[in-house]
């Protein structure tokens, strides 16, 4: 048992030993320790190195405010920084290394910048590295040369490279009440509420529910506070209304009554449990909340005050207390309130000698005299401590008596040896969330602390939070917020005596003592009292600016203990009161949450993909599949040994001499249906779709409201009221809210349903002169010949008993057909057509073969129609009905849209027989070293098998005018630079003769 | 944020799509006032406050809400159904230098 | 008649799964009826509609946004202004509502292969739902009966409560395999059967 171990006390287990390492040397703690208390009990007291100055810090809280005690946490090749000593639990296995220094933390070299200490001020990168001009390196590359050091030396954890294994999930909950903070508001909150029949969630962010009273020396009902504690919750867990969480954070209040909150679910356990979570994201829609937050201790700001050894008094009460872990043997507390005298008396019943009791304050009350001399402390009121003195820690410390007119020292110095000096600066309530939801704090001199801002949503403050500091208030708040955050009266009801001190936690407004040395108020960031001052004089009066150049309270403690005390400085400087500085909203998250834990399951084998009917038959004859938006389709169906362009050439070749099928069930399908379908799609269709007979189909085009084109497709009629409408695959969605948008919003009056059914249809195309031939084969129950089957006909029959609709149209160029069947049935369709093909030669072809024959064609795509593009642009002019308005008519004659000088589709045959290049420019001079002026670019290039060059469709200003002639295109990124003819975008069968045939 | 959609209750946010200004006013299809038109399609009020818009809970019924937001709070005062909502009239005159 | 392939291939491996200690928290099935429909109605033709469905599958619904019934093999629930998703383990269902909707009342759209048909059952299915969907699933908030649309990131999905601790989730074909691998993931921590 180490000396800083007391014999007994704490709510740790001592039965159970827990082994873990700390810069890979082993130490034994008890379960139910943190690594701050267990680590102290060890009689570490040095815990990391301070970000700017690489000074030695050890622990200033106990708690979540911690800003000195981060440490990075290695499991397996993952590392997780800037994690607080004081809220990591120990377990067995578990491995910390402490940040930002090197070699060692007891040797940092990076220490020696202390020497330079008073050069690092605040601003110093700015001023330092952003303006002048050294030789070559002038202004921002200065800094980007200087960069690289700087980085090195400051900063916090290091992050790893290591991939995260770890899992995390998200949960969606909903209650009547949330109580935020188990403490004594808010267990009693929880239990009004869930006894009116609420639901009820209660989450406290530590292991032990029950807040202050796991470390206040109070007694509720007779018995210790966190026995009281422990009833409440076991009586609160045996209901079915209440939801009971710990380790869980909530860091978010958004609108709507929408709370987030980060449950830490595995971090405590050596192994987790079977598909258990890391960390689990809880997203809280409350009906009220109970912020039953508690209030936060400040440290005094004077010379010397990071020395490890300086803690909060309130933080050293809690490791006795709730760890049974004395912070050191011989202590010194400091303060400007009574909560230190409660401090002092609970270190001296677990062990440690108090030496003294240093108070800003002439007067004493009478109970805090009592707990000094309980403690058998010396009281020395007036005082103040001027500096302190040690290496890597407190050895001793130097009081003076204190003017508190201008806040300095004066008079002889005593002083003290100790080996920790414990302070309190007062209480500042944790309004953060509150803040957050966009309350304005108030001030109150009285604490000089900000309080709960009026409601802005639906919440209730009980507790520390109110302002209310003592228990008895706490539980009369929280019973009272129970009731009220379940909308009934107010009942009487007896609440537990307490027996408490009766202390008056209201500071003397002193949170500086002035003196010599450094003096820091932001301990994360390294923000000394002296920056604060410096950021005033350099003529930064806005609070926010203060904030931003000194990075006052822009750690990831998010300024919890400097807060009060900057903005108490700067009001000194400044010669105003704090109210008129005024304060910075809180934001987000009030503690850092897991990146994991926001994505959730949204990667890996859990992001949601879309899978077509036949994609295992695709995998399985060896497709290499491709990502399209969340679609899988197949890319080639390569044989071995085959290069891609080898493949798709085959594939290409394939169909214009032979079949060939392609999976096509991921074109958007749209039922249109209803009496006014037909006025509908006139509307939305730039061409006429009310004329199109029952059984046939048309390609149609989509403009946007501002005349530019949107989409295309083909849309079948299959009875008088109803259609089948495709999209494109990538344009799906946008059509379909598109068309949604129109009928909810601008034609309420027609009478159409839509609905999206791409899934419902599983889609092929047979296309190539033998296409029919397959269809002849495999097709029962209808003919499929010319007669029957014209070119946009439909017809409906059977393949291998399945259903099937059949519409003959193509964009290949070749004869071909559509085969649409149940998706179901896909597979099974796909296997007759396959079998039926086999003879014939029929292969199945992929997006790049597809993409070649539509290239070799001159079909347009997303790849021309791209949101800049007009019909007029991509020759489709002819689609433009003149007989009727419809969406983007009036917008799309527009001048700017018509202007000659626009670009248009053109087909490119590469000339030095190399491939062209998607997205290359377009230039008309042979100036390969700078390329410049522009005409167009290439928007999609292939080998065309059918004309034996390699080919490219793209947009060229003045378009047809310029066919026959040469240019260059031009990809300096990927070296690509080499002559082209512009040509007609029809290079295949302009005619087309073949799919009529 | 949270909308009530008036069929399924209040959701997230993140079921729902913007749909644009709820205060823009469709010319005739058959109009040919270009102003009219160039006001519908480009012209927006950049409101500070209670602002018309239209939102479509896509990720639920899919039915187009006609929402009024408070641009500054974000606080939602009333939510109808779009088809149900009728229009309102363009609050700003067409032209003009504002 | 042909019979329906199954989207969910390789993912569906019947068994217990995840945690093993105290029984499965949910148990996975995909339902595959042979009708999935979706009635809707014009607007005043709800109660036209409805008694349609009431005709055609015994299921009387509930006045209400959302309102549903489930038994005897057949489901009903109302999951967007009136629009009807009918379920009949029976196939053929289009087919026979087609004739009896007017062309003024509304229209029958046949989803059959179109949507796939989840359920999720056991004491644990609110919570692993709570997991995948930002909707309450608590009784009082979710009668039995009713249904829901809701999204799971891209996954558009339709909840029928079927039972006090029992849900039928209808999603999208394409997505179902993934959304099925997306469920039993969601499912390890409680532990689940695949029946």
């Amino acid at each position: 048992m180490s000396a800083r171990r007391a014999a007994s006390g704490g709510l740790i287990d001592r039965d159970k030993t827990v082994r873990f390492t700390f810069d890979g040397r082993p130490y034994v703690g008890f379960a139910g320790d943190t690594l701050a208390s267990a680590l102290l009990a060890n009689g570490v007291t040095l815990f990391g190195r301070s970000f700017k100055y690489h000074r030695p810090r050890g622990l200033l809280s106990a708690g979540i405010d911690e800003p000195n005690a981060l440490v990075t946490v290695l499991k397996g090749d993952v590392r997780e920084p800037n994690i607080p000593a004081t809220l990591l639990e120990i377990h067995d296995g578990l491995a910390v290394v402490s940040q930002n220094r090197f070699p060692s933390l007891a040797f940092d070299v990076g220490a020696a910048s202390q020497l330079a200490g008073k050069l690092i001020s605040a601003g110093f990168y700015y001023k330092t590295f952003m303006g002048p001009a050294i030789g070559p390196l002038r202004g921002t590359r200065f800094w980007m040369f200087c960069e690289h050091f700087i980085r090195r030396s400051a900063g916090l954890g290091r992050a790893g490279f290591a991939k995260d294994p770890a899992r995390y999930e998200r949960m969606n909950a909903f209650c009547d009440v949330l109580v935020v903070g188990s403490g004594p508001a808010g267990l009693m909150a929880a239990k009004a509420a869930a006894e009116r029949g609420g639901r009820v969630i209660l989450a406290e962010l530590d292991q032990r529910f029950g807040g202050s009273a796991n470390w206040s020396d109070e007694t509720i009902d007779g018995m210790p506070a966190s026995s009281w504690a422990d009833r409440m919750i076991d009586e609160l867990s045996e209901r079915g209304n209440v939801r009971l969480l710990n380790r869980a954070t909530v860091w978010g209040y958004y609108d709507g009554n929408t709370l987030a909150a980060l449950e830490r679910v595995t971090d405590h356990k050596s192994v987790g449990g079977v598909g258990e979570p890391r960390h689990r994201h809880w997203v809280i829609r409350a009906g009220a909340v109970v912020l039953a937050t508690g209030a936060l201790e400040r440290p005094l700001v004077f010379p010397g005050n990071d020395r490890p050894g300086v803690m909060l008094a309130s933080a050293a009460e809690r490791f006795a207390n709730e760890f049974g872990v004395l912070p050191g043997e011989k202590s010194v507390l400091f303060t400007n309130n009574d909560g230190a005298y409660r401090a002092a008396a609970a270190l001296a019943k677990a062990g440690s000698v108090i030496a003294a009791i240093v108070d800003v304050r002439a007067q004493i009350s009478p109970a805090a005299k009592g707990l000094a001399a309980e403690a058998g402390a010396e009281l020395l009121a007036g005082h103040a401590i001027a500096g302190t003195e040690g290496g890597r820690a407190v050895s001793a410390v130097k009081v003076q008596p204190f003017d508190a007119t201008n806040g300095k020292p004066f008079g002889d110095t005593r002083t003290i040896q100790a080996d920790s000096l414990l302070v309190s600066g007062g209480w500042s309530p944790a309004i953060h969330l509150a803040s957050q939801a966009g309350g304005k704090p108030q001030w109150s001199a009285e604490l000089q602390a900000f309080l709960l801002p009026d409601a802005t949503q639906n919440w209730i403050g009980a507790g520390a939070v109110t302002g209310r500091f003592s228990t008895s208030e706490a539980l009369a708040q929280g019973h009272a917020a129970g009731i009220a955050a379940t909308g009934g009266p107010e009942m009487p009801v007896s609440l537990p005596d307490v027996a408490a001190h009766g202390l008056d936690l209201r500071p003397a407004p002193v949170l500086e003592v002035r003196g010599e040395g450094k003096a820091f108020v932001d301990f994360q960031h390294d923000v000394t009292a002296d920056d604060v001052r410096l950021a005033h004089r350099e003529g930064f009066v806005s609070v926010e600016h203060l904030k931003r150049y000194t990075t006052l309270g822009m750690a990831t403690d998010q300024g919890k203990t400097s807060n009060i005390p900057g903005l108490a400085i700067m009001a000194e400087a400044q010669g105003v009161a704090i109210e008129d500085v005024g304060t910075t909203r809180f934001r987000p998250p009030f503690a850092p949450v897991s990146i994991g834990a926001l994505a959730a399951e949204r990667f890996g084998d859990v992001k949601p993909e879309r899978l077509t009917p036949m994609h295992d038959w695709h995998v399985e004859h060896g497709a290499t599949m491709y990502a399209a938006g969340l679609w899988f389709r197949p890319m080639i169906y390569g044989e071995p040994g085959e290069t891609i362009e080898q493949a798709y050439v085959r594939e290409a070749r394939a169909v214009r001499s032979a079949v060939g099928i392609v999976d096509v069930s991921t074109l958007g399908k749209i039922a249109v249906q209803g009496p006014d379908a037909a006025t509908f799609l006139d509307r939305v269709y730039t061409n006429m779709f009310s004329t199109l007979p029952v059984g046939k189909a048309r390609y149609g085009l989509m403009l946007r409201e501002d005349g530019i084109a949107f989409d295309d497709g083909t849309t079948w009629r299959l009875d008088e009221n109803e259609f089948l409408m495709t999209t494109t695959t990538a344009n799906a969605g946008k059509v379909m809210q598109h068309l949604e948008y129109f009928l909810d919003v601008v034609w309420p009056d027609l009478k159409v349903h839509l609905t999206s059914v791409t899934d419902e249809w599983a889609g092929a195309a047979v296309a190539g002169p033998k296409s029919r031939d397959v269809l002849a084969a495999c097709v029962t129950g209808t003919a499929v010949d010319n007669a029957a089957l014209p070119f946009m006909g439909i017809v409906r029959g059977e393949i291998a008993g399945a259903p099937v609709m059949i519409c003959r149209l193509s964009f290949s160029g070749e004869m071909a057909f559509e085969v649409y069947c149940g998706a179901g049935h896909g597979t099974h369709v796909w296997n007759a057509l396959m079998q039926a093909g086999k003879p014939l030669g029929m292969v199945p072809y992929g997006l790049e073969a597809l993409g070649t024959l539509r290239i070799e064609k001159g079909h347009v795509t997303g790849a021309e129609i791209d949101g800049r593009t007009t019909a007029r642009d991509l020759h489709l002019d002819w689609m433009l009905s003149k007989k009727k308005p419809f969406i983007g008519s009036m917008m799309m004659d527009r001048e700017g849209l018509a202007a000659p000088e626009r670009i248009s589709l053109v087909g490119l045959v590469s000339l030095d027989n190399r491939p062209l290049n998607g997205g290359a420019h377009i230039v008309e001079e042979l100036d390969e070293l700078s390329p410049h002026d522009s005409i167009g670019h290439v928007t999609a290039t292939c080998y065309s098998p059918a004309l034996g060059r390699y080919i490219g469709l793209a947009l060229v200003k003045g378009g047809k005018a310029r066919h026959g002639t040469r240019a260059f295109i031009s990809d300096p990124l990927r070296k690509r630079f080499g002559p082209v003819e512009i040509v007609s975008h029809h290079f295949y069968d302009p005619e087309g003769s073949r799919m009529h045939g | 944020m949270l909308i009530t959609c008036p069929y399924c209750g209040p959701r997230d946010l993140a079921e729902f799509s913007y749909q644009g200004d709820g205060n823009r006013q469709r010319p005739d299809p058959g109009s040919t006032d270009h102003e009219a038109w160039n006001a519908y399609v480009y012209d927006r009020l950049n409101t500070a406050g209670d602002h018309r818009e239209v939102w479509q809970h896509s990720g639920g019924c899919r039915a187009h809400l006609a929402v009024t937001r408070n641009t500054l709070t974000h606080r939602i005062s009333s939510v109808a159904f779009a088809r149900e909502a009728g229009h309102r009239p363009h609050e700003r005159k067409h032209g003009g230098e504002s | 008649m042909v019979e329906q392939q199954s989207p969910l291939g390789p993912v569906w491996k019947p068994g217990a799964h995840g945690k093993v200690l105290g029984g499965p928290g949910v148990v996975l099935e995909e339902t595959r009826p042979g009708s999935i429909v979706q009635l809707a109605a014009f607007p005043g033709e709800e109660k036209a509609v409805m008694a349609i469905i009431a005709d055609a599958t015994g299921l009387r619904l509930p006045d209400g946004a959302g309102a549903g019934m489930a038994s005897g093999g057949k489901a009903a629930f109302g999951f967007a202004p009136g629009r009807f998703l009918v379920i009949d383990q029976e196939e053929g269902l289009a087919e026979r509502l087609k004739p009896v909707v007017p062309v003024a009342v509304g229209t029958v759209t046949d989803l059959s292969h179109g949507r796939t048909a989840i359920r999720i059952s056991g004491p644990k299915a609110e919570w692993v739902l709570s997991k995948l969907f930002a909707i309450d699933f608590a009784l009082p908030a979710f009668p039995e009966g009713a249904g829901r649309s809701t999204v799971h990131h891209d996954i558009f999905t339709q909840v029928q409560r079927t039972g006090p601790d029992g849900f039928d989730l209808y999603v999208f074909r394409s997505f179902a395999r993934s959304f099925w691998t997306t469920l039993c993931h969601a499912s390890e921590d409680v532990g689940y059967d695949i029946r």
